[in-house]
């Protein structure tokens, strides 16, 4: 038994097991000893509540830091983000600039956002700077596209006003509690549809940030043509990507479920448009995870249900590639495990942000490589069709 | 337009000299970029029309100068319009017909989502199928010639029968010098661990020069190494002698207007053939719409009937009602001459990659047609025609991997029943994006589909190991099943330079 990684998850998927039993590694339950524990964010809740005072002992390994829902939820994703840039104005530092119109030059990726019920009055002041224009109301705590619609008038939106008759009505608590952004309604439409990514970003410690970006991530498309027009804003499958809404959509094709590889992106990108734009806005996308990762910790539920043959296969990889690294020679876990790993482990992952690496070479490099101009070496390229040609911020 | 007045207008100033006159046009054609315009013009009748002839040959031989052939082309072409026209007949559907007022208000709103459309298309089948045409292949025979009934080393194992000069690897290459080990190739020598120094970026200059020259010649020869993804889309259309004129524009707005008043038959086909094929592929799916706006517009273009003087195959006539016989009231069905088959949406699904513009992308298609993909699916003794494509590919692997061939046969599987829909389709939905569209490439960089039987062949070569091991016909397909993490040019250069033969 020694020397065996010690295994425990509550989530019954093959695509974890399998990956697990292929390594050799023991299945215990939780009330024995374990190393490694993927936990369900039921779980994660529980264990890492004030009241159980859980600690975890130095040869244990969890999927998720205990702050992770500082960005599953909305609200505290916002409210981080927005502390985190009036943190680094304060310190006088230049990824604070802003513009003459008080826009951050380089800090400006999330839009003009409020929290319902609380912000409702700061909402209503910025509504009525541009009364034409589409919010989108998200709920906090829900993932998978769930409770998400679109308003351009206020009157949709009574139930959450503070003086509103019905507020007594509506519970306070942070259950339903709604973030509502301005909605951008001219996205990047290709073949005429709107499209999202999603991207698997790993991050294998936070003092120092080493994070590391799965370069196998996908678009998913919507099955509808997309259009600004209001008549169409109760359409979901024309407005939101979410392949569970999307699952249920009379077009939905159950053989491919709508979607692209990132590098499939990139091609169309670079036949379409150009080199140049498109190498922009993969460093400014690999930008925004960074600077999101520093404001705050990681999303915790990524589906875990493969909705075709394909998708399992990707899943299956990825969570192989995440193990190798998280837990690299099917070691036992030790706290003390600082150094990066070597490069033949990566997988399919490249690495996304090294802080180590980076401050080795000086903190002012940072201000020099902003999104747009890539400095130093080119850190692991892709191999397969399509390359993503990845910044190491120094 | 302009350029025509201030030429007019200048030869009326004092300036102009009667004995310079010949030396100013000329110097004139230079400057405004017209020597350029006209040398592309030329370069591209002289890439798609076939070396003149004998003056007394009369134009089936410009079509196809061997009978037999020609014979066998018109008998399919007998067997598809009858197809067609009992399908027609058992549905009570007519070939064409004028769409009412309303529904032609439908359509016009609906056109940049058709896809959204579900029309009972259950009825409706393939007119055939490449497993129909290949059956046809194999039973070509030129009456003229006696193969004997002793076998010899000669004697042709597979399943194409006719006697037709095709290519051996000294010759191939000759004719793909620059696919060479000791030429920079985008496909190879841009991959990570190369350094871009070394090819890349040098590459990518040069691509840009000959983009600013605007000369078709130097793009073609370009093109053999392979084109840089954002460069792409212009070299195609610099090759092909495409530039979006109003007038082009125009015309594609005139033939939507034709998609708009009449439905024609081929309409269904081409609905049905998108929803089976493009709309079940995980990279085409996304531009299902795109499809119907090219394919529909494809099949009412009168001015695709051109290249049937230089394609053994002829425009199915049709008459109008009640006038059968009478030539006056012949029409060609569709009006472009062109049956589509299933798959033949493939063949404008890549372009989606690489033009948006619903009118540059149907314009692209089309040359693209005319000058490569009819080859694909008409019977011709040309060098680029499907039936010596799929001589070549035999004779390669037959000549050069012959236990895998006899083996393959042994067993059942003769390799060109397998291979025959990756070379009709030119490896359209087998192949991943980015290595289809370097392959294509080299199909525009050398004017020859030829290079499809070599990748066809080199596919083999690459899975023989496994395909030795099969019993079975199912089995061998099942190896050969899953082409999209091949890496196209590496085999091409393997296949070609590195073999030992």
């Amino acid at each position: 038994m020694a020397g065996k990684v010690k295994w425990v998850t509550d989530i019954e998927k093959s695509v974890l097991i399998n990956n697990f039993e292929k390594r050799g590694w023991v299945q215990v339950t939780e009330n024995e000893d374990w190393n490694f524990y993927w936990m369900s964010v039921q779980t994660i809740r529980n264990v890492f509540s004030v009241e159980t005072g859980y600690r975890l002992s130095d040869d244990q390994i969890v999927n998720h830091f205990p702050n992770h829902y500082e960005l599953t939820r909305k609200d505290l994703m916002v409210k981080n983000i927005k502390r985190y840039r009036k943190e680094l104005e304060k310190e006088g530092s230049p990824l604070a600039e802003k513009d003459e119109n008080g826009k951050y030059l380089y800090l400006d990726f999330v839009p003009v956002t409020y929290m319902l019920p609380a912000d409702y009055n700061l909402f209503v002041e910025e509504f009525r700077k541009s009364p034409s224009s589409t919010w989108i109301m998200k709920p906090c705590g829900k993932a998978q596209g769930k409770g998400i619609f679109l308003i351009n008038k206020l009157s949709q939106i009574k139930k959450w006003s503070r003086d509103s008759k019905t507020s007594s009505f509506v519970s306070q608590s942070t259950k339903e509690a709604y973030v509502i952004s301005l909605y951008i309604n001219n996205p990047l439409l290709i073949g005429g549809r709107k499209f999202d990514l999603r991207l698997y970003v790993l991050v294998s410690t936070y003092r120092p940030l080493r994070c590391y970006m799965y370069k196998l991530g996908f678009c998913r498309f919507c099955t509808v043509k997309y259009t600004p027009s209001t008549s169409e804003l109760d359409n979901m499958f024309v407005h939101l990507t979410n392949v569970a809404i999307q699952k249920h959509g009379e077009d939905y094709n159950h053989i491919h479920g709508g979607k692209w590889t990132v590098n499939n992106l990139r091609l169309y990108l670079e036949s379409t448009r150009g080199k140049e734009v498109t190498s922009k806005l993969f460093d400014e996308i690999h930008w925004i995870i960074v600077q999101s990762l520093k404001a705050v910790a990681v999303n915790a539920s990524p589906s875990l249900t493969s909705s075709t043959a394909n998708d399992r296969i990707l899943k299956y990889n990825l969570i192989n590639d995440t193990l190798n690294i998280a837990v690299p020679n099917g070691e036992i876990p030790d706290c003390k495990w600082n150094k990066s790993p070597p490069k033949e482990v990566l997988g399919n992952y490249e690495i996304l942000y090294d802080e180590e690496l980076a401050q080795g070479d000086g903190a002012d490099r940072e201000l020099r490589s902003r999104p747009g101009q890539s400095l130093g070496p080119k850190g692991g390229r892709s191999r397969d069709s399509g390359r993503t040609v990845l910044t190491t911020w120094k | 337009m302009s350029y025509k007045w201030n030429h007019v207008a200048s030869l009326q100033r004092p300036e102009i000299k009667l004995e310079s006159l010949k030396e100013d046009i000329k110097e004139y054609f230079k400057i405004s970029g017209w020597e350029k315009k006209l040398q592309n013009a030329v370069y591209s009748e002289l890439s798609v029309f076939p070396s003149p002839s004998h003056p007394a040959a009369p134009p089936e031989h410009l079509k196809e100068p061997l009978v037999y052939m020609r014979k066998a082309q018109g008998s399919w072409e007998k067997r598809i319009l009858k197809s067609l026209n009992s399908m027609c007949t058992e549905l009570s559907i007519p070939l064409a017909r004028k769409r009412p007022v309303g529904e032609q208000k439908e359509l016009l709103n609906k056109w940049n989502e058709m896809g959204t459309d579900e029309p009972d298309l259950s009825l409706f089948r393939p007119v055939y199928a490449p497993k129909d045409f290949l059956e046809v292949l194999i039973n070509l025979r030129n009456p003229n010639y006696e193969n004997g009934d002793s076998l010899s080393f000669r004697t042709h194992l597979g399943l194409i029968q006719v006697p037709l000069k095709v290519k051996d690897i000294p010759e191939l290459k000759e004719f793909f010098v620059e696919l060479g080990l000791t030429t920079g190739q985008l496909g190879i020598d841009d991959s990570t661990q190369v350094p871009p120094e070394l090819f890349e970026n040098e590459h990518v200059r040069i691509g840009q020069k000959v983009l600013a020259e605007q000369d078709s010649a130097a793009a073609q020869q370009y093109i053999r190494q392979g084109s840089p993804t954002a460069l792409r889309a212009e070299l195609w259309a610099l090759i092909l002698n495409i530039s979006s004129q109003p007038e082009d524009i125009l015309y594609y707005e005139q033939l939507k207007t034709n998609v708009i008043q009449h439905d024609l038959l081929v309409d269904s086909l081409i609905y049905k053939d998108v929803k089976l094929t493009a709309s079940n592929d995980d990279y085409y799916f996304v531009f299902e719409d795109y499809l119907y706006q090219v394919l529909l517009c494809f099949s009412r273009d009168t001015s695709v009937l051109g290249h049937f003087a230089y394609n053994s195959a002829s425009p199915p006539k049709s008459y109008i009602r009640g006038k059968l016989g009478l030539e006056e009231y012949a029409v060609f069905y569709p009006p472009n001459g062109v049956i589509p088959f299933h798959g033949f949406s493939m063949y404008v699904a890549p372009l989606c990659f690489l033009y948006h513009e619903p009118s540059k992308l149907y314009q692209i298609f089309r040359e693209m047609y005319v000058r490569f993909f009819f080859r694909l699916h008409s019977i011709s003794s040309h060098p680029s025609g499907i039936v010596s494509l799929c001589l070549l590919f035999e004779t390669l692997l037959q000549t050069y991997l012959p236990q895998l061939f006899y083996h393959l046969r042994e067993i059942g599987a003769q390799p060109l029943r397998i291979s025959f829909k990756w070379m009709v389709r030119a490896f359209s939905g087998y192949l991943a994006t980015d290595q289809l569209l370097l392959l294509w490439d080299r199909i525009l960089g050398y004017n020859s589909l030829e290079i499809l039987a070599v990748l066809a062949a080199a596919v083999f070569a690459f899975r023989a190991v496994n395909l030795m091991e099969v019993t079975s016909l199912a089995a061998a397909e099942a190896v050969l099943a899953d082409l999209s993490t091949l890496k196209v040019m590496p085999l091409l250069q393997i296949f070609l330079f590195a073999t030992v033969t």
